[in-house]
């Protein structure tokens, strides 16, 4: 109502008391430190694509970066090394903005070129400084970076890789569950890089002890996290020796872990998983059983099923199918490793269902599959044998499979240009012309035009599968066979 | 159809309780029975001159409160309700209201004034009661002269309330003149002049072309400054609040006047009565703001100039006007220090001379350093305080190398006043300006440090004994300490308060014990402190944070084992754990920044998690905002562990987003949600149904303060990102508000600075949604179900594109979203892209951005955009 004076506002008086300030400025930190943590999630998200694509991507904007000389490019990388010097000798405000920045600059030199200037960043001293910023306790954005840095490096030539050693226990330091997930990742990443780069590496990494952590960032359902762990790992396990298989295989929820994603809708996740039980079944037995126990098999299987019934979905022409396909190569893939095992294994895939689809896919998919599907098939057929000869026929196993009408399959690869393929081909008609009870072999053979197919190879320049196809066109359909002759 | 109310309005004033609620009763149902007929028979009461002076009082205000309410959303309603009245009765309630002004009872008339400048606010928009300004124009200077009084005051209360475009500047030149008029030395009456002077205040905004225009405002001016020449003193104050709201108006106006005023203001200041001198004071403080505000323009390279050129008055006034404020300090009261909110010329002359110092920088110094030398040390303590209470307030605004000197010259007398001065004001003044020193001229950006080794020690012990003096003093030492610590926080792995660490802490919770810490806000000053310097520690002093978890554990455990407790006994309650949990939030953010304190940390957390349970237990309705602020902290330290506390927390969470009245607890809430979403992950989805919920009615209630909604568009993205493509089935409700929330924030035209602020944050909070989205879907065999939205979004971006008025921060969430947007849909967003209209370009712009930030997401969004474009 009508006051004694106007709505004029009281100034706050400059000699003021520190609770009010405070508590604001404790309220604004805490918003600013979430506003920080959701930027540097997005960030980080964004980053680790590009580094995914990134050798797919240079060719595509390298005309954007041409005009960089080599020289100056190299000038500027030891200029960011001795910035980031700097910035980590630095102690005073804002130390950790000027850490952060200079890694950047350092980081975005060493992932945009084609050639990215990998040599010049180690002579400048790189290693020690970013290995300094891996340091216990350094915030997230900088352990990132860092970790990227040292990723970008890993990716170089080998003894470019060899650098890195001295990073490597910080870096699979921070692989723990106590690490922000894009740290976790960008380190596995990095790990993964060294891995590749052959065995010599993996072993250093198997022996400081590598193996746990990774696989345990497989354990929750963070999509990316389980898929750069994912690849680092199969570059870990890739052998020869099969021992970090039987170890990985082993810990404690991962049999658990690979069989959940496996049932996930991410191609590209559960391709890095397919990885994984490739290596896995192609290395240890130990583990080829537990997955054959755990139903990794069933799985493999409606995986194919779904991609399949993906096909139909998905115009030919999407990325999408590219990696439908990879995802059910890998697939077939490791059938066949398990079909290649005991006669155990192969009971057990005959048994399921898988056969059905196979028998399907042998008929029906593309040329790739196709041939790995003939080869799980094959090897169902067959046992084990010791030193050379013929491999052991299990005649139950043909016998079904050609009355279920492989054999016409067998017979389109024996036609194939590809080499390995036709081989494949002819070896299942020769099991086919042995093993089949009361000589329906050849009969069988006749009726699917298998000796037309043959002849082709009669003058053929691959003198193994020449004498292969004569040899038994000459055994089974030669002077002494049916009445046209 | 009017009724007799008079009865029942005299007995809803009545002392006797029962006799008034039974009154209240019967006009609210009369009110709710027949809403028309009740208005009518309030304008009836107020504009009839026989009816008791109380029962026209509170018609007038039952009215005036039919029309008007502080909700948005109530307001809204009865502009409504108004506006669909009939109207016959609108009419003639507008006439008795206007009949009301010439009645002969003062009280009457003052109450229709306002109850038709609320009538006006609804109407005067809508094109409606055109005849208003005309009529009470019409014969203003042939009225008796309380008739020109109320006619005035009404011109001022319609001023505040509508706003000036609705007003044709015909009408506006005709209230100017009945207003200046009415404050000339020609007009006789004094109330009039009151009435006119107070008028002129709320009318100064509508005065755009008249101060355009020199003559004009020549003669406004003339009048003004005339004003505060006056007898009567309260249109001397009123006169000087117009030369105030002027100063910041019209300042690009003011050069050929400031000769004159200075010489009015400093009379004023020196002689004249507390309200007007005070009002006189403010001129100069407004003058500063101006001018700070433009200088830190000019000094932001972002535009390179201001609108408006700074005219440095401060600058040339400087030589009358620092002894002016100088002289004023020596007229401190007696208990100022000790009674919160207390404001007088002393008070008010200290702040501006702080205002001056900002403005003018070094220039300040030697004009200062006199008065501080030649008084510091006298006997008079009203000198010694002033001389303090100086240099304190110059502190700010100078280059550190012009202090330094004199600094460090004053540190070690400073100290010694700080223990060995007998007067209370004297020590209050002290350590306020220890602590301002410690603010200013302390930190790892001052080249040559003023605390030393040598030093350390003293300003510690120092610091510390002041703490047991007197609460104001204690306060104002924790306050020198806060700023001390805050001083060290870059400090690097060793921290010169290292060895003193213990001993401060046990210094500050000595003081949050004190019997007396609830005067001069003692307790909150000394945990703000604690917080401030465990914030500042360093690894070296992490063994002593940890020990300090259960000794503020078991203080807060002390505040929840209370019994019944008063009303006011629980505010204090409240207040209490507010402080332990805000301390606790600092600690659990320290310690959870490293591992190895973490680890530790986190055995505490299950019983520090089951304290602010019950925190929130202790209230009903409302949730506790500090401990909501506690609990983000906790989420992110504990990480996916922090599940295990859901099921238990959820309902306060949910409590928290339903708080729209205490705004800010529900946007402390909203981001609490977000900072569990990143510890949760996909962990937090059997939550997302209830939060998703109560966040669409957040943003589609219209009580919320407008403040909260940006954060929650930003919640949206936060949910996204953790729970991925399960964020599916909210699409359908999430899209479309971000759709119109874009749309809105499109096209705000320029109002103010204000309005640009909020818009900006409005589209960040929008893109960061957007971005939360589609980074979540990515690589989900869903992501085509947000092709539809495609579209839209880059139009959006279009438009924010061509407006020209993104700040940097939504540049670059905007050129973020693009990449999300190719990153996630590929080749489904190439050709949209390609389509839209200024892609391109924003990219371009934003790939030769300085800003390094936004260079960087561009760079990334032109790789996913070559990619979704080649594919």
């Amino acid at each position: 109502m009508a006051d004694d004076s106007l709505n004029h506002h009281k100034r706050d008086p400059i000699k003021s008391s520190v609770g009010n300030v405070a508590a604001q400025r404790r309220r604004q930190n805490a918003v600013t430190v979430g506003k920080e943590r959701r930027e540097s999630l997005v960030r980080a998200k964004r980053l680790c694509r590009v580094g995914t694509s990134a050798d797919g991507e240079v060719s595509s904007d390298s005309d954007m970066m041409v005009d960089e000389e080599q020289s100056i490019l190299e000038m500027q990388t030891s200029s960011a090394v001795e910035e980031l010097k700097s910035a980590v000798a630095y102690q005073g405000k804002g130390a950790m903005q000027k850490r952060v920045n200079a890694l950047r600059e350092l980081r975005r030199l060493l992932s945009r070129f084609e050639f990215p200037p990998i040599e010049t960043a180690l002579k400048a001293g790189a290693i020690p400084v970013l290995v300094q910023c891996l340091a216990f306790g350094s915030p997230d954005e900088q352990l990132l970076e860092a970790a990227w840095c040292l990723t970008n490096i890993a990716a170089g030539k080998q003894e470019e890789t060899k650098a890195l050693l001295p990073a490597l226990p910080l870096l699979i330091a921070h692989l723990g569950e106590k690490s922000s997930s894009p740290v976790a990742e960008q380190c596995a990443w990095a790990l993964g890089n060294v891995a590749g780069e052959g065995e010599e590496f993996r072993n250093v990494l198997l022996s400081q002890g590598a193996l746990p952590p990774l696989a345990r960032m497989m354990l929750p359902n963070k999509g990316s996290t389980v898929r750069t762990a994912a690849w680092a790992l199969s570059n870990l396990i890739k052998g020869p020796d099969p021992k970090p298989a039987t170890e990985l295989i082993k810990v404690d929820g991962l049999l658990d872990a690979i069989l959940r994603h496996l049932k996930r809708a991410d191609e590209e996740l559960t391709t890095e998983v397919a990885w994984v039980v490739v290596y896995l079944s192609a290395l240890s037995n130990v583990a080829t059983s537990l997955l054959v126990k755990s139903g990794v098999l069933q799985l493999l299987v409606e995986r194919l099923a779904t991609s399949n019934s993906l096909q139909l979905l998905i115009p030919l022409s999407s990325p999408d199918l590219s990696a439908a396909l990879l995802s059910r190569q890998e697939a077939a893939w490791v059938l066949s490793n398990i079909a290649a095992g005991s006669v155990e294994h192969k009971q057990l895939i005959h048994s399921s269902e898988a056969l059905a689809l196979l028998l399907h896919l042998l008929s029906t998919s593309p040329f790739d599959i196709k041939k790995e599907v003939a080869y799980v098939l094959g090897n169902l057929c067959v046992s084990p044998t010791k030193g050379e000869g013929k491999p052991k026929l299990i005649q139950e196993h043909l016998v079904s499979l050609v009355g279920r009408g492989c054999l016409s399959g067998f017979i389109d690869l024996v036609r194939s240009a590809d080499i390995e393929a036709a081989r494949l081909g002819l070896q299942f008609m020769e099991l086919v012309l042995r093993g089949m009870p009361n000589d329906e072999g050849t009969k069988l053979v006749e009726r699917e035009d298998g000796i037309d197919a043959m002849e082709r190879f009669q003058f053929h320049e691959n003198e193994d599968l020449r004498n292969m196809a004569n040899g038994l066109v000459d055994k089974y359909f030669g002077e002494d066979y049916g009445l046209d002759e | 159809m009017a009724m007799e109310v008079t009865q029942v309005l005299l007995n809803a004033q009545s002392i006797d309780g029962t006799v008034r609620k039974h009154a209240e009763e019967s006009l609210k149902q009369f009110q709710e029975q027949n809403l028309p007929s009740f208005l009518l028979s309030l304008s009836g009461e107020l504009a009839n001159d026989d009816k008791p002076v109380d029962s026209r009082k509170l018609a007038g205000l039952i009215l005036k409160n039919a029309l008007d309410a502080k909700e948005q959303h109530r307001k809204f309603e009865l502009v409504q309700r108004w506006l669909s009245l009939d109207a016959n009765v609108k009419t003639q309630i507008k006439t008795c209201l206007l009949n009301t002004l010439t009645s002969t009872v003062a009280d009457a008339r003052s109450t229709s004034s306002q109850v038709i400048a609320k009538v006006a606010g609804i109407e005067l928009p809508q094109k409606q009661w055109p005849e208003l300004i005309v009529s009470l124009l019409s014969n203003v200077h042939q009225l008796p002269a309380h008739v020109k009084q109320a006619t005035l005051e009404t011109l001022g209360y319609l001023c505040e309330e509508v706003s000036p475009d609705v007003v044709e500047q015909d009408h506006v030149n005709k209230i100017l003149t009945a207003v200046v008029q009415g404050m000339n030395a020609s007009e006789m009456n004094n109330d009039v002049r009151l009435a006119a002077t107070r008028a002129l205040y709320n009318a100064l905004s509508f005065a755009q072309a008249n101060f355009s225009n020199d003559m004009e405002r020549d003669y406004i001016m003339r009048v003004v400054c005339e004003a505060t020449q006056y007898a009567e003193l309260k249109i001397r104050q009123a006169a000087f609040e117009c030369l105030v709201s002027i100063s910041s108006t019209y300042y690009e106006k003011l050069a050929p006047y400031m000769q004159d005023i200075y010489s009015i203001t400093a009379k004023a200041v020196r002689e004249d009565e507390e309200p007007v001198a005070l009002q006189a004071i403010e001129f100069w403080s407004s003058i500063c703001d101006e001018e700070i505000d433009i200088l830190e323009e000019y000094g932001s390279d972002f535009t390179g100039n201001s609108d408006i050129p700074c005219f440095y008055f401060i600058k040339q006034a400087l030589p009358a006007l620092v002894p002016l404020l100088l002289e004023i300090l020596l007229k401190q009261e007696e208990d100022q220090d000790q009674e919160e909110g207390a404001w007088n010329i002393a008070m008010a002359g200290g702040t501006c001379l702080g205002l001056v110092a900002r403005t003018v920088g070094d220039d300040i110094v030697p004009l200062v350093i006199p008065f501080i030398e030649e008084n510091i040390a006298k006997p008079d303590w009203r000198q010694r305080e002033a001389a303090t209470y100086a240099f304190g307030s110059i502190l700010e605004g100078p280059s550190p190398d012009k202090l330094l000197h004199i600094v460090n010259v004053a540190l070690s007398f400073m100290l010694s006043a700080l223990t060995k001065d007998p007067n209370n004001h004297v020590k209050d003044t002290t350590a306020w300006t220890l602590g301002r020193i410690f603010e200013f001229l302390h930190g790892s950006t001052i080249g040559t440090p003023i605390i030393t080794q040598a030093n350390c020690q003293q300003i510690i012990t120092v610091l510390l004994q002041s703490m047991k003096d007197t609460p104001n003093v204690a306060e104002k030492a924790c306050g020198a300490l806060y700023f001390l610590a805050q001083g060290y926080e870059d400090v690097g792995p060793s921290s010169p308060l290292t060895p003193f660490f213990q001993e401060i802490v046990q210094s500050l919770l000595t003081v949050t014990h004190r019997e007396d810490a609830g005067e001069s806000r003692l307790r909150t000053a000394a945990y703000e402190t604690l917080n401030e310097v465990v914030r500042s520690s360093t690894d070296e002093t992490a063994p002593m944070v940890l020990q300090l978890v259960p000794v503020i554990m078991m203080e807060l455990h002390k505040t929840l084992e209370g019994q019944k407790l008063s009303s006011d006994e629980r505010e204090k309650q409240g207040e209490l754990q507010g402080l332990l949990c805000g301390c606790l939030q600092v600690i659990i953010q320290k310690l959870g920044s490293s591992e190895p304190t973490k680890y530790v940390f986190m055995q505490y957390a299950d019983q520090i998690m089951g304290l602010f349970l019950r925190v929130f237990a202790c209230r009903s309705a409302t949730v506790h905002e500090e401990a909501m602020l506690a609990i983000g902290a906790l989420a992110y330290a504990a990480g996916l562990d922090f599940a295990k506390y859901m099921p238990d927390f959820y309902k306060y969470l949910e409590m928290g987003l339903q708080n729209f009245e205490e705004y800010q607890v529900c946007a402390v809430t909203v981001g609490v949600v977000g900072d569990i979403c990143r510890a949760l992950e996909e962990k937090i989805l059997p939550y997302c149904d209830g939060i998703m919920t109560q966040l669409l009615k957040d943003l589609s209630s219209n009580q919320l303060h407008r403040s909260v909604k940006p954060p929650i568009f930003s919640c949206f993205g936060d949910i996204a990102l953790a729970i991925g493509e399960n964020f599916e089935k909210y699409l359908m409700y999430a899209m479309p508000m971000l759709q119109s929330a874009a749309d809105l924030s499109a096209h705000t035209a320029n109002v103010d600075d204000d309005m640009t602020e909020y818009t900006n944050s409005l589209r960040n909070g929008i893109l960061e949604a957007y971005s939360g989205i589609f980074q979540g879907f990515k690589n989900s065999p869903k992501t085509q179900l947000l092709i539809p939205y495609a579209p839209h979004i880059l139009q959006f971006l279009d438009s924010m594109y061509m407006e020209k008025d993104m700040d940097e921060l939504v540049m670059k969430t905007a050129i973020g979203l693009l990449g999300d947007l190719a990153d996630t849909l590929g080749s489904n967003a190439g050709s949209l892209i390609q389509q839209s209209l200024t892609s391109k370009d924003f990219l371009n712009e934003c790939l030769s951005s300085k800003d390094h930030m936004i260079k960087e997401s561009a760079e990334w969004a032109r790789l996913a955009i070559n990619k979704a474009i080649s594919v």
